[in-house]
């Protein structure tokens, strides 16, 4: 029980506006020393040591490195105005290039911190630049930033194949039509929204002094040298030159090159990037070991075992077990983080999903759209305080909860097709 | 009333590991039932102490009671701890199960523990473990030369020697960089854990092993817990540690033998192959060259190889004539 | 109130140094992972000790980062209320935040984290993968050694804080990476 109600102090702590990370930390040493005495902390250097060594976090500081050289040099300014250009007379036409950026970085990575950051940074300043609506415009970047949990290559795919003892090719490619309707769907809505409240996400400014032919081509010159970039990231992927965590310093050797190309190099501009980088960095993965405390008290004061026992009084079936399930799952996600979530949860669920006669691998779709989720929910979703760490000050934390809720509710949406039409996915909800 | 203890067992591997995993569950059950409930072992994997590899450091400060790991994983802590796990052209799993319970092995297992201040009890077999999947195939000692592959520890180091590059690949990410090239070979375990990772959609060429022929867990329990447990707990714990043992043996037996019909059916681009003879000469003289190196680095070190060896000699002339003696002739039969 | 001035500018000066440390593993942590990736492709070589040196370069980056971001405001706050606050009520969250969290959190990390790389030290461990690198205790020190600047950090931060509700500075608007954006 300790375990909750630490979650709600945490919460009501968090309102004071002291540093999330430290919040988390501060309260998990409470509850620690309280529940079970100093030497519980004995295990932080262990779990710090197990950050260090996920190299796959590489991809963090890498990352946001190639986000703000590419920044600095208003290169990526460049490039989301040119793909806006190119949608012409269309209002909203910055939040779909950042949509079609944001799901290229999802093809290269799934770690939710790198591309949401990097996304913030490149995309952020030019929507708002542009009389963007605070809301639409963060809401856009962080769901489009977590497109790298379900797009694959991802993380979470590949540990829930380990849980689940699935194919990880299986999951991959059973993962691509939700990744490409959710993607779709994003743009849909933005075209919705802007047709609704023209306001929200003014078109571009025609520039009128030269023709729309010639427009059209200086935006596609203008666009190359980025997409370039991101080419480059996204073949030595797939080419097999890089892993995705090496791709990412692919990404920002290739923006210091660009820079040189377009004379906007200098040491000092390379020497600020890196500054930026390391306070960016530092933000997230402090939030990452607070958290790490966090989770340590929760599960090591019996927070797991209660949950285990919740879990099994799940009714016994098919319907009504998959609704409560992802209604669990979606909850959970609030709170704790989905490598928790993948290792705890699903293997109580899993058992009983398979005596049901479900199919495992739709099984495992679900659980991972729905895990994508878990990074926006508020108050506790990751990808909503990345954002907020590099946004500038006059967007709100509660801009960015608004935001995000027409994002989460397509992301639910989507859910509920993969669950009522398993066929139109190339699925079967049963063997 | 009697006393009732609770021993908190930290275990390299996530919850429901299979096979693994379940070993550890097993001896739960087992010390439980026969201590009658006043012995329980409260297990907690990967997942909840997030450090698979710091069994090792947990176990000795006492942070935890037992752990459930594999010796060979300290050898960067302690050289010694190597040779208790599996080495290359070693023991078969009978022969080395032989050399710890009727030929030494466990009296030299706990002189390197001991100063640790833990003991270390074997703790279920994989068998023959796999050579590994790659995506070309290998015909000579050239083909290795550069090749890119993720075998870690001692292996990794004779596969060194015969210019095959080791390289270090993220798990999450081993199944992208097999596919893509940016390896071209991946050791894991075998069929059964192998099958789960995906390989076998990949690769086509599933060598034969002799890198770990019998890779033996461990049991470590740290030396204060384990004085202050009275004697028929102490004894309960080591039968239940053995039965684990002999357990995981023929379980792994039983799950690799149900994956691979079940990767023979439905996955006919894999062939099986082995190694040509002059790559396993050039890996027989390398092994023999690390281990004399090895010799010389420690005194116990030699201690214990010298005892492998000769027992090796010893437990395979009579291994010829009984176990490959009879599969020859079935080999001729069918 | 003068020697506060003095403590709060030599506390600044060490998480700056720590910011300058962080920076320099940065650039080479991304020189690092773009040369082993071009040993391998084009050379067809690859060293273990230097793809080892990648994560202990990446350790360097956050861990000493963290005292850094904390002296320039870097760590995202969750501001429905806090942006609205006057100085003087900042200035007693960053005070008591800083003192019941942020010390004792950096103090068990840093107790904890010593005898952990001791523990290396002693055993002299080091990689267990061919050709890795050895005296694993000196990254395993970056733990304890980040925790004592997290908490100079933290009394960084309430020097600071001491000086903000003294009038003598101010916190400026939100100054967190947000800057940056
Ligand atoms: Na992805
Ligand atoms: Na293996």
């Amino acid at each position: 029980m300790i375990g909750m109600i630490m979650f709600g102090v945490a919460l009501v702590m968090l309102m004071l506006g002291f540093p999330v990370a430290f919040t988390f930390g501060g309260v998990a040493l409470f509850f620690g020393i309280f529940a079970e005495g100093m030497d519980l902390f004995a295990f932080m250097p262990y779990r710090i040591m197990s950050v260090m060594q996920n190299t796959v976090l590489m991809a963090v500081p890498l990352f946001i490195f190639m986000g703000v050289v590419l920044q600095r040099t208003r290169l990526a300014e460049q490039l989301l105005t040119s793909m806006g250009r190119l949608f012409g007379g269309l209002p909203g036409g910055l939040a779909i290039s950042t949509i079609l950026v944001g799901a290229l970085l999802a093809a290269s990575t799934g770690v939710v911190g790198a591309s949401v950051v990097a996304m913030g940074l490149i995309s952020l300043p030019v929507m708002l630049a542009h009389n963007y609506d605070k809301r639409l415009a963060t809401g856009t970047i962080c769901a489009s930033g977590t497109l790298g949990q379900i797009v694959p290559p991802s993380i979470i795919l590949i540990i829930l194949g380990d849980v689940l003892g699935l194919p990880v090719g299986d999951l991959f490619k059973a993962a691509v039509m939700p990744g490409i309707v959710l993607i779709g769907l994003y743009i849909i809505y933005i075209l919705v929204i802007t047709r609704l409240k023209p306001q929200t996400a003014p078109a571009m400014p025609p520039d009128d002094s030269i023709s729309r032919g010639k427009e059209i081509r200086d935006a596609l010159l203008a666009i190359i040298p980025p997409l370039a970039l991101i080419v480059v990231v996204l073949g030595s992927i797939f080419t097999g030159i890089a892993t995705p965590t090496e791709s990412s310093a692919l990404g920002g050797v290739g923006a210091v090159v660009l820079a040189i190309i377009y004379r906007q190099f200098s040491f000092k501009m390379v020497w600020d990037a890196a500054r930026d980088t390391v306070s960016v960095t530092a933000m997230v993965f402090a939030i990452l070991i607070g958290a790490t405390a966090f989770s340590m008290v929760f599960s090591y004061t019996g927070g797991d075992y209660l949950l285990e026992e919740w879990l099994l009084m799940l009714p016994g079936e098919q319907w009504g077990f998959i609704i409560l399930a992802m209604l669990v799952i979606l909850v959970l996600g609030f709170f704790i983080d989905f490598v928790e979530i993948s290792f705890i949860i699903v293997p109580i669920l899993a058992p009983v999903a398979e005596a049901l006669g479900i199919n495992m691998l739709w099984f495992a779709i679900l659980v991972a759209m729905n895990l994508q989720t878990s990074f926006l929910t508020p108050p506790f979703g990751f990808a909503l305080f990345y954002l907020k760490g590099v946004a500038p000050p006059n967007v709100k934390t509660t801009d960015i909860y608004k935001g995000i809720l027409p994002f989460i509710l397509l992301q639910i949406l989507v859910l509920a097709m993969i669950i009522i039409f398993p066929e139109w996915f190339g699925m079967s909800a049963t063997y | 009333a009697q006393d009732k203890f609770t021993l908190k067992l930290a275990e390299t591997w996530g919850p429901n590991f299979p096979i693994f995993g379940d070993t550890t569950k097993r001896f739960a059950e087992t010390v439980e039932k026969m201590s009658d409930g006043r012995l329980t072992i409260r297990i907690d994997s990967a997942n909840k102490h997030k450090a698979p590899l710091g069994v090792f450091d947990m176990v000795k400060a006492g942070q935890y009671d037992m752990g459930h790991s594999a010796s060979y994983y300290w050898k960067g802590k302690v050289p010694e701890t190597l040779f208790f796990t599996s080495m290359p052209f070693g023991m078969n799993a009978m022969e080395q199960y032989a050399w710890f319970y009727h030929g030494g092995g466990m009296e030299l297992m706990q002189e390197v523990y001991e100063p640790h201040n833990m003991l270390s009890f074997p703790g279920g077999n994989t068998g023959v473990q796999m050579g590994g999947w790659f995506r070309k195939e290998i015909k000579s000692l050239e083909d290795l030369q550069g090749l890119k592959m993720r075998i870690p520890g001692f292996a990794g180091e004779v596969f060194a020697e015969v210019g095959v590059n080791p390289t270090n690949i993220a798990p999450g990410e081993l199944y992208t960089a097999l596919e893509r090239n940016t390896i071209d070979a991946v050791e894991w375990v075998g069929p059964a854990l192998d099958l789960r990772l995906g390989f076998q959609q990949i690769a086509d060429y599933y060598y034969t092993g002799w890198h770990e022929p019998a890779t033996e867990l461990q049991f470590l329990v740290n030396k204060r817990v384990w004085e202050r447990l009275p004697a028929d707990l102490q004894e309960i714990m080591r039968v239940a540690m053995r039965t684990a043992s002999y357990d995981m043996l023929v379980h792994s037996q039983h799950e690799n033998a149900k994956a691979w019909a079940n990767i023979k059916q439905d996955y006919p681009n894999v062939q099986i192959k082995q190694f040509p003879e002059d790559i396993f000469q050039a890996m027989y003289d390398a092994n023999k060259k690390l281990l004399t190196e090895a010799a010389e680095d420690s005194a116990i070190a030699k201690k214990i190889i010298d005892s492998q060896l000769s027992y090796q000699e010893q437990s395979r002339a009579y291994t010829d004539i009984s176990e490959r003696a009879y599969l020859n002739t079935m080999a001729e039969v069918e | 109130m003068r020697w506060i001035i003095k403590l709060d500018e030599g506390l600044a000066w060490v998480s700056k140094v720590c910011g300058w440390v962080a920076c320099i593993a940065m650039i080479l942590m991304a020189a690092n992972v773009f040369y082993d990736v071009l040993t391998r492709y084009v050379f067809n070589d690859v060293s273990i000790a230097m793809q080892e040196m990648e994560w202990h370069l990446y350790s360097v980056v956050f861990l000493l980062g963290i005292p850094y971001a904390l002296r320039t405001d870097s760590h995202v706050r969750v501001d429905v209320f806090y942006t609205n606050w006057s100085q003087k009520r900042k200035a007693w969250v960053n005070l008591i935040g800083a003192l019941i969290f942020v010390v004792p959190f950096a103090y068990l990390i840093g107790f904890y984290g010593y005898s952990f790389a001791q523990d290396a030290y002693q055993m002299g461990e080091g990689s267990g993968d061919p050709g890795g690198l050895p005296h694993r205790w000196i990254i395993k020190a970056v733990i304890p050694f980040s925790a004592v600047f997290m908490a100079t950090a933290g009394l960084n931060m309430a020097t600071y804080a001491l000086r903000v509700m003294a009038g003598d500075k101010e916190y400026e608007g939100e100054h967190s990476a947000g800057g940056l954006a």
